[in-house]
């Protein structure tokens, strides 16, 4: 059950680390559009 | 919709769909549920070896043809490597601890150059911060850039090169050492992360280009510097 715990975590993780960077890219273009 | 909305929407069903698979994948043997962590950090740093040589490819033509949308392409590029190698030693410092009993080891090859490569590129994205002058700017990563892409292959054979804790490909041109539904999910989430790869970069040099378009253009280094005019010196 651990492990599964740990994998989901690193899944978790690794993809709101790359959602995290997309909507840093979008923000940021909306700031420099208005 | 626009283009960059497209293929964000494009890259989320890919990467969900990479997803199921690497949770529905039979486990391996001796790894167990560990061995699901292949579906991304492989994925990660193939996307990282790809960024990089765009990155590459971008100071080449920088270099070459002057042009600011290649300096962009490299700059965007790098970022996105940067996150990628990242998060592909995030997960292989968690794999680490779970098959090899430590998260890190020092003295091997595969990891070291790993996050020498990380910390290059990340020295790379700082050069770029430190300089204000967009051509000095460009010219100085352009270099950098093409310099630094030799680690790619250096990375990717050092566990054929050197005796390393890292094992060597599993995915080989002669056959693959892992069972084929292992082999489909990692497949399909590397096609997924490629998609991914793409998303980000349109968003990133969409980002890149209203931002040099906001910003006021400087032209050449030096511009500002003019010669002095000998005739409005008075003598002493």
């Amino acid at each position: 059950m651990s492990d599964t715990l740990v994998v989901v975590g690193t899944f978790l993780i690794s993809y709101g680390l790359i959602v995290g960077y997309a909507v840093y890219l979008h923000l940021r273009r909306r700031r420099i559009e208005t | 919709m626009t283009r960059v909305r497209l293929l964000m929407s494009a890259a989320a069903i890919a990467v969900a769909l990479g997803l199921w698979f690497a949770l529905t994948a039979p486990p391996d043997r001796l790894q167990g549920e560990y061995s699901r962590l292949i579906n991304i950090h492989v994925p990660s740093l193939w996307l990282a070896f790809l960024a990089f040589a765009v990155t590459a490819f971008g100071s080449v033509l920088w270099l070459v043809r002057k042009s600011h949308r290649w300096d962009r392409l490299a700059a965007a590029s790098a970022e996105v490597g940067v996150l990628f190698t990242g998060i592909g030693l995030f997960t292989g410092m968690v794999w680490g601890q779970a098959v090899w009993g430590t998260p890190w080891d020092w003295q091997d090859p595969r990891l070291m150059s790993t996050a020498v490569m990380f910390f290059v590129y990340l020295g790379y994205l700082a050069l770029r911060n430190a300089i204000d002058d967009p051509l000095v700017r460009a010219r100085r990563s352009a270099i950098l850039g093409v310099v630094a892409v030799v680690q790619v292959p250096l990375v990717y054979f050092s566990v054929n090169m050197f005796r390393t804790l890292h094992q060597t490909q599993s995915f080989r041109p002669d056959g693959s050492t892992m069972p084929r539904e292992m082999v489909v999910a990692m497949l399909i989430n590397l096609a997924a992360f490629t998609v991914l790869y793409v998303a980000l970069m349109a968003a990133r040099l969409e980002m890149a280009r209203l931002e040099d378009a906001a910003s006021p253009q400087v032209g050449l280094a030096g511009d500002a510097v003019r010669p002095p005019r000998l005739s409005e010196v008075e003598d002493v």
